[in-house]
Order: structure tokens, then C-alpha cells, then sequence
């Protein structure tokens, strides 16, 4: 992919798009598995700081995709969005949320599971095999996209909310929100290398300051009930 | 030619078992800051039981006489039919694709478990039936990790399968095939008793799977039995190397001696990784409880599920 047919597809407004077979395609795939898998040993763990470990780990592969599609279309806006993803994905919301959170409140195993770790296991299989029922990957047109990128995007996208529907604990919640989120991010850079900065950038901003948000929040609320479920928000209800 | 190639391809599996069971133990030991044994210390122990005669009860049957010769020719007859060597199909390759291998490598099992129940002794039950238990829960697993390679070469024989991976190199880094690879690779760590199942080598009462059913065997019987485990383990990690990691270096696309004498010292340097690699798992974890081994077999049978619902987009 040369610089003048990016630019001409700003021009035109066409989307440009990874092609299956070529080098960047493939590891965008591999990237895309292994985000898949880190996905699902989030959802297979009891542990608070295994769940931020595998948000860490998903993002910087998150990250490498993204410098993989930026060198490919040679693209600055990428480039920075790569370095973006890295350094706050990758590194900053882990770590605050280890430090603000998980030191802070001392918190270790989480014992508020809707559903044994093996059920919610085999529903993310489910769910895996359903995002590529409805993406239908084959159809898509032939060579023009990391085809198998764009299902095990949806898949982490489902994963996520899934998370959030068998954890009550809030922190859990957050990171199911997380990891949507990436899946949200990796299927924009696979699908439309030209996806606007600004809203990427946007979304950035949502991200740190929902994160914020929730430190404060959890915060506040273990120390006024000692637990932060959303059982016992739940209750709140009229 | 054929038959050479045949008998040195067994020959191949037999002699470097020990080998390839010596050095894990050595690197392992090496890891711990400890010397260790010699890796030849399997061809030595070997030696020793042999020249000893065989102590039994007089109360078992013909199977546990049996047992150690037809586990024996179960390991050999898999080393028969997989590619170690070389990739063009041997005469006897007609005899099973993976699925049979795998039926062979069960038929073995089963019969080690009878073995162990034969004797009556509780260590022998109780390892046999936790090994039967954990064989119930991998065989569907194994069955689903060949179906991810099987979609992209519409087969289930070992060779056509490595052709298959070699011909499109795009192939390895497929979805389909990075979890097959992943799961399989689970399954070798169970199947042989390694760390996030079973101690291995390490016989204490209260955790003991695999040794538990062959405890009550000595002499020339328990060479035989450890000296299979040994060709299992070496089995199934070229099997993984060769299908899966690095389907290249396997001689020539016709059948020669030379080529295949060449793929000897490629073969042990591939099996070599995958040994790296399970030194790496056994000492950096610790063994799952037992009622998580369901757990951790219960992965990779979703891990070789996702693969096979990702694959159906395979259109090389």
C-alpha cells in the first residue's frame, strides 16, 4: 500500500483495509488470537490482579497491532494512537488500578461470580463461535481484509460484556468494560486504517476519565459498605 | 528402502526416548541450582532393571504379565505411523491416521489401568482410576485439536496434515492453527504427567497419577513400562513439532536414507524446544489441585473449540 492511495482514500472517502494474506494481515491475526485468549483467561481467573495482568498484556498486543497496520499504511495519526494505546492501556490504567485500587483496598480473590469459572468458559465459546456466525468472515471480500481479525473483534466484544454480566464486583465490571473497549479499538484499526483521529482520541479521554471516575467511586463506596458488588447497588432499587 | 526407513524410524523413537526424559530431568535439576543427574541416567537405570528379575504377587493374572508388552508394542506401533523422520508415508503408515494413533495410545492406557487394578494393591486402583477419569476428559479435546488441522488438509492423516502446513507456511499463524497448537501442546502436558498435572518421577502417595498404576511392577517389567512413558512423551512431542511448530526438515520430498539420517539430528533439536519449553511450565508452576484438572483439560478442549469454529474461515 503506497502513501498516494492512502491519501487518495482520504480523498474519496473509501476505507482502506488489511488484505488476508499479506505479512501485516497475518499479525494483526496472530495479535487479534492473542488477544482472544487473553480475554478468556480474564474470564477464567479469580484473582483481581490476574484480571488487570491480562488487560496489561492484551493491550500492549493491542498496541503492536496498531504499529503493525500504522507502519503498513505508513500513517502518523496510527503511529501516535499505537503509541497512545501502549502507554496508557498498556501501562498506566494497570498500574493505577493495582495501586489506587487493588493495594489500597486490599482486595484479592473475587468471590462475586454469577456463574462457576467453567460455565462462564463454555458461554464465551459460545459467543465466540456466534460473533463469527454473524460476521460470516468468508463473505467478506476476498483479500481485502485480515477477515479473521474482524470476528475475534467481536468476539473480545462480547467476552467483555460478558465479563461484566457474570462479575458483580465493580473492579471486574471495569475491566469487562476495558476489554471491550479494545475489541472495539482493534476491530476499527482492522476494518478502516482512516477511522478519524479525533474520535479515537475522544475515546481515549472517555477511557481515562471513566477510569477516574470509577477509582473515586469504588473507593467510596468500600469504605462506606466494605464491599463493592453491584448486589448490594442492586438493592438501592425501588 | 521403505522397510529401512520403517525400522529406523522406530529405532529412532526407542533409542532417543530416554535421551530427550535424561536431559529434561538434567535442565530441570539445573534450573533448580542443583547438579542433577546424568543425562544418560535413564539408559542407566534401564540397564539395571533389565539385568533384574521381576517380582510379583501370586495372585495376578496374565494381564498384569501381560500389560507391559502390549503397552510396549502400542508405543511402538504409534511410532510407526506418525512422521519423525520423514515425510514421505512409510509402509506402514496405511495402518492408522492420528485418530488411530490415538485410539493406540488409549488401548495402552487402558490397559497399564488394568494392570494396576489387577494387583489389588489400592495405589494401583486409585491411580488407575484417576488416570481413566483425566484419559475421559483429553480424548475429546485431542479428538477436536486434529479437526483444527484436519480443516485445513481436509484429512486426518499425520503426513498429508504436515504436507498440508508445509505447502501453505501461512497455514502456522492461523487462528485454527495457533490454538490447535496450544491445545495439543495442553494435552501433551497431560497425557504425560507433567507439572500443572502431576509431579513427575516423584512418587508420593497422595498425588500419584501415572506411577501410581505401575508401582507394584520391578525388573524387567518396569523397564519395559517406563521405557514406554518415555517413547509416549518422545512420541507425542515430535508429533507436535513436526505437525504443528515446524512441518520443514523432515529429508526430502522422496524417501532416502540420507535424508532421513539428516532429519535425526534436526529432529532432536526441534524436540529439544518443546522440551525447553516444558522445563520453562514445570519450574515455574506449581501442580493444580486435582478436582482443577478438569479445569485446566476443560481449557484446552475450549481452546481446540474456538480453533475449530475460527477455521471454517479457511479458504487457502
Amino acid at each position: 500500500m503506497s502513501v498516494a492511495s492512502v491519501a487518495s482514500a482520504h480523498v474519496t472517502g473509501t476505507l482502506e483495509s488489511l488484505s488476508t494474506s499479506s505479512l501485516a494481515g497475518t499479525l494483526v491475526t496472530l495479535a487479534s488470537v492473542l488477544m482472544l485468549l487473553a480475554a478468556f483467561a480474564c474470564l477464567g481467573s479469580k484473582l483481581f490482579n490476574r484480571y488487570v495482568f491480562y488487560y496489561g498484556v492484551q493491550s500492549v498486543v493491542l498496541s503492536f497491532a496498531a504499529a503493525v497496520v500504522a507502519y503498513h499504511f505508513d500513517s502518523g495519526e496510527l503511529w501516535a494512537l499505537a503509541f497512545i494505546t501502549l502507554a496508557l492501556k498498556g501501562i498506566a490504567i494497570p498500574v493505577a488500578t493495582r495501586r489506587l485500587l487493588l493495594q489500597r483496598l486490599e482486595l484479592r480473590r473475587d468471590v462475586a461470580l454469577s456463574t462457576g469459572l467453567s460455565t462462564s468458559l463454555i458461554i464465551g465459546a459460545l459467543l465466540t463461535g456466534f460473533a463469527f456466525l454473524v460476521i460470516q468472515p468468508q463473505d467478506l471480500p476476498a483479500g481485502a481484509v485480515a477477515s479473521s481479525a474482524v470476528p475475534l473483534s467481536t468476539a473480545l466484544v462480547l467476552l467483555g460484556a460478558l465479563c461484566m454480566v457474570v462479575r458483580r464486583h465493580t473492579i471486574a465490571q471495569l475491566i469487562g468494560w476495558l476489554i471491550t473497549e479494545n475489541g472495539v479499538f482493534l476491530g476499527a484499526i482492522t476494518l478502516a486504517s482512516t477511522f478519524p483521529f479525533i474520535v479515537e482520541a475522544g475515546i481515549f479521554l472517555d477511557l481515562v476519565a471513566a477510569v477516574l471516575i470509577m477509582v473515586v467511586f469504588v473507593s467510596g463506596i468500600t469504605r462506606r459498605l466494605a464491599e463493592a458488588t453491584a448486589s448490594e447497588l442492586r438493592e438501592l432499587r425501588g | 528402502m521403505g522397510v529401512l526407513l520403517q525400522v529406523l524410524q522406530s529405532l529412532v523413537v526407542v533409542v532417543f526416548a530416554p535421551l530427550y526424559a535424561g536431559v529434561i530431568t538434567r535442565v530441570e535439576a539445573m534450573v533448580a541450582s542443583k547438579r542433577g543427574p546424568s543425562v544418560f541416567q535413564p539408559y542407566y537405570d534401564l540397564a539395571k532393571l533389565l539385568r533384574k528379575g521381576s517380582t510379583m504377587s501370586d495372585q495376578v493374572s496374565f494381564v498384569y504379565r501381560g500389560a507391559p508388552f502390549v503397552v510396549f508394542a502400542c508405543y511402538l506401533t504409534v511410532s510407526a505411523i506418525v512422521p519423525i523422520i520423514t515425510s514421505v508415508p512409510l509402509p506402514l503408515a496405511f495402518l492408522g491416521d492420528l485418530i488411530g494413533g490415538a485410539f493406540v495410545l488409549t488401548l495402552a492406557s487402558f490397559v497399564t489401568a488394568l494392570a494396576g487394578m489387577d494387583t489389588a494393591s489400592p495405589y494401583g486402583d486409585l491411580g488407575a482410576s484417576r488416570a481413566t477419569w483425566i484419559g475421559s476428559l483429553v480424548e475429546p479435546a485431542l479428538i477436536l485439536v486434529f479437526f483444527t488441522v484436519g480443516v485445513l488438509s481436509a484429512s486426518d492423516n499425520p503426513y498429508l496434515m504436515n504436507h498440508a502446513v508445509r505447502a501453505s507456511p501461512y497455514a502456522l499463524v492461523l487462528p485454527a492453527h495457533l490454538l490447535g497448537l496450544l491445545a495439543f501442546f495442553m494435552i501433551v502436558l497431560v497425557e504425560n504427567g507433567r507439572i500443572p498435572i502431576e509431579n513427575p518421577g516423584v512418587s508420593t502417595e497422595i498425588s500419584m497419577i501415572e506411577e501410581g498404576r505401575v508401582l507394584e511392577y520391578s525388573g524387567r517389567h518396569y523397564a519395559l513400562m517406563r521405557w514406554g512413558s518415555w517413547m509416549k512423551f518422545f512420541l507425542m512431542s515430535a508429533i507436535l513439532m513436526n505437525v504443528f511448530v515446524i512441518p520443514w526438515g523432515l529429508g526430502g520430498s522422496t524417501a532416502s536414507i540420507g535424508g532421513a539420517l539428516l532429519a535425526i539430528p534436526v529432529l532432536l533439536g526441534k524436540v529439544a524446544v518443546c522440551g525447553l519449553v516444558v522445563v520453562i511450565i514445570d519450574t515455574s508452576f506449581a501442580k493444580l489441585r486435582f478436582f482443577r484438572i478438569a479445569e485446566f483439560v476443560g481449557a484446552a478442549f475450549l481452546v481446540a473449540l474456538i480453533g475449530v469454529v475460527t477455521s471454517y474461515v479457511v479458504r487457502v
